[in-house]
């Protein structure tokens, strides 16, 4: 397969990125680890006028800022953060879900910002198109879906596995463009719309990401789902946080997070509020799971039924609430 | 519509050997080794970073020639599946993976025998699981990774030895 002609760019600082993005307008993209725009070019999805490349530029190491956050830089690879032990120390859960992302290669290449901006997906929508679909999908820019074939919108799916870590750890991340800066919660970056997930403009780019320090006895765990491991996308994802009381038995504050279930990242609020001030046990745990299957409501996607989805998401929730439960432990 | 790049010169470190050319933005390296340098040795599958089968070594680490655009890999050191015999001699990772039939089309195996490589460059002791783990990019059509995690567990057995 062949990528379409563009015209080269190649940036050595985020600054410089905002910079030429706002010069070329709409016409210009940005290229980090080129694992999610590339195949999207040769699907005929993507077709920029200019790419800025920021592959292999300097990248700042993992840090932690003066008020106790972790601060990471969206160009780390994803390798690079899997293999960095102050992240594994400030944030396990997040080592955890990197480590689980696509395959070796991908995560030698992939970007942490670049996972967290990837586009929702479809089987319909991510792949070549001009042979086999006459009509233009809603996410093409046409007024059908062929996902859920009554549907009245599109129903692509987001499927990063970051940025159901991120929501657990309430992460929040600096947004830039050449004039300005501003800092939001991880959940403002995604606005639940598989046509368009981000509130990102073109012009702007992730700049810095923040993970709040735990002070206490906290478990998390990242459970993920697929059928064929590192060779595709997540079928579900699970990151769970449990922070406790002192008495390590009581839960202070839960927080679920559900990936690839929708256009964008699902907190399960109901099964966190319904975990919170709880002892926590097989009894209350598996009740939080009922809670949290009430609430959410699985997009079919990847083949799978709707009903199929939910009965592996019961599973998945189970999974990662026993895990972060049974590793409750100052981190 | 403006009119797009021309070529532009660059300067590729393959193998050990340096190679002057000058290509357009939207060629990989992937098409530069096939077409270019005839280095036919990498393959080209799916295309969209699905199943390793394009796999190199860049500076030491297994990445996608496919989804690298060669223009990206300016002052790179590129090891492709030609480069690791030295002199005629297969390394002791490609002798163990003759020896013990972990090969059938052949088609995935380059990729596979860079990870592998690659994977024992900076595990010297890894278990299954990180042998599975390192190779869980690799899709073989003909399903044949029972011998390959087989090769790779004698290899380990052997002692492995760092042919260079």
């Amino acid at each position: 397969m062949h990528l379409p002609r563009f015209t080269y760019k190649k940036s050595d600082s985020l600054e410089e990125t905002a910079q030429l993005l706002s010069r070329y307008d709409t016409g210009a993209c940005l290229m980090a680890g080129g694992t999610e725009l590339l195949p999207r070019m040769k699907y005929g999805l993507a077709m920029p006028e200019v790419l800025i490349s920021m592959k292999r530029s300097p990248v700042s190491s993992p840090k932690i800022g003066s008020d106790g956050d972790l601060v990471l830089s969206p160009l780390m690879t994803l390798r690079a953060v899997e293999g960095s032990s102050l992240v594994r120390e400030n944030a396990p859960l997040l080592s955890e879900a990197v480590g689980l992302v696509g395959s070796g290669e991908i995560r030698h290449m992939g970007t942490l910002g670049g996972n967290l901006c990837q586009e929702t997906r479809c089987l319909y929508y991510n792949q070549s198109h001009s042979f086999q679909f006459k009509k233009p999908c809603f996410k093409r820019g046409g007024d059908i879906c062929y996902s859920i074939p009554k549907g009245k919108e599109c129903w692509a799916v987001f499927m990063g596995d970051i940025a159901p870590a991120l929501y657990s750890l309430e992460a929040k991340v600096k947004i830039m463009s050449r004039d300005k800066t501003r800092i939001i919660p991880i959940e403002g970056l995604y606005r639940g719309d598989g046509k368009k997930p981000l509130i990102l403009s073109p012009h702007e780019i992730i700049g810095e990401i923040f993970i709040p320090g735990s002070n206490g006895l906290r478990g998390s765990a990242f459970s993920k789902f697929s059928f064929r491991g590192g060779l595709e996308f997540a079928v579900l994802s699970v990151a769970a946080v449990l922070d406790m009381e002192d008495d390590g038995e009581t839960c202070r504050s839960a927080r679920i997070t559900v990936g690839a279930v929708a256009a964008a990242p699902v907190r399960a609020r109901c099964a966190e509020a319904g975990i919170e001030g709880k002892n926590i046990s097989d009894r209350s745990l598996s009740e939080a799971v009922r809670q949290a299957l009430d609430e959410i409501r699985p997009v079919p996607h990847h083949g799978q039924t709707s009903g199929f989805l939910k009965e592996s998401l019961k599973v998945q929730i189970r999974h990662a609430l026993s895990v972060a439960a049974g590793r409750v432990k100052k981190d | 519509m403006k009119k797009k790049q021309g070529r532009q010169l660059i300067e590729l470190a393959v193998n050990g050997e340096a190679y002057e050319l000058a290509e357009e933005p939207q060629v990989t390296l992937l098409e530069v080794l096939r077409n270019d340098l005839e280095l036919t040795g990498t393959k080209e599958s799916c295309g969209t970073g699905e199943c390793g089968a394009c796999t190199v070594l860049i500076d030491g680490e297994p990445v996608l020639s496919c989804l690298t655009l060669a223009l990206d890999c300016r002052d790179l050191d590129i090891l492709t599946i030609e480069g690791l015999a030295k002199g005629g001699d297969l390394t002791h990772v490609q002798e163990i993976f003759l020896e013990r039939g972990a090969v059938q089309c052949g088609f995935c195996t380059p990729g596979v025998v860079l990870a592998t490589t690659a994977l024992l460059k900076a595990t010297s002791r890894p278990t299954d699981y990180e042998i599975k783990k390192a190779l869980e990019g690799h899709l073989c059509r003909c399903t044949g990774y029972n011998k390959i995690v087989e090769a790779i567990d004698k290899v380990l057995t052997d002692g492995y030895l760092v042919n260079e």
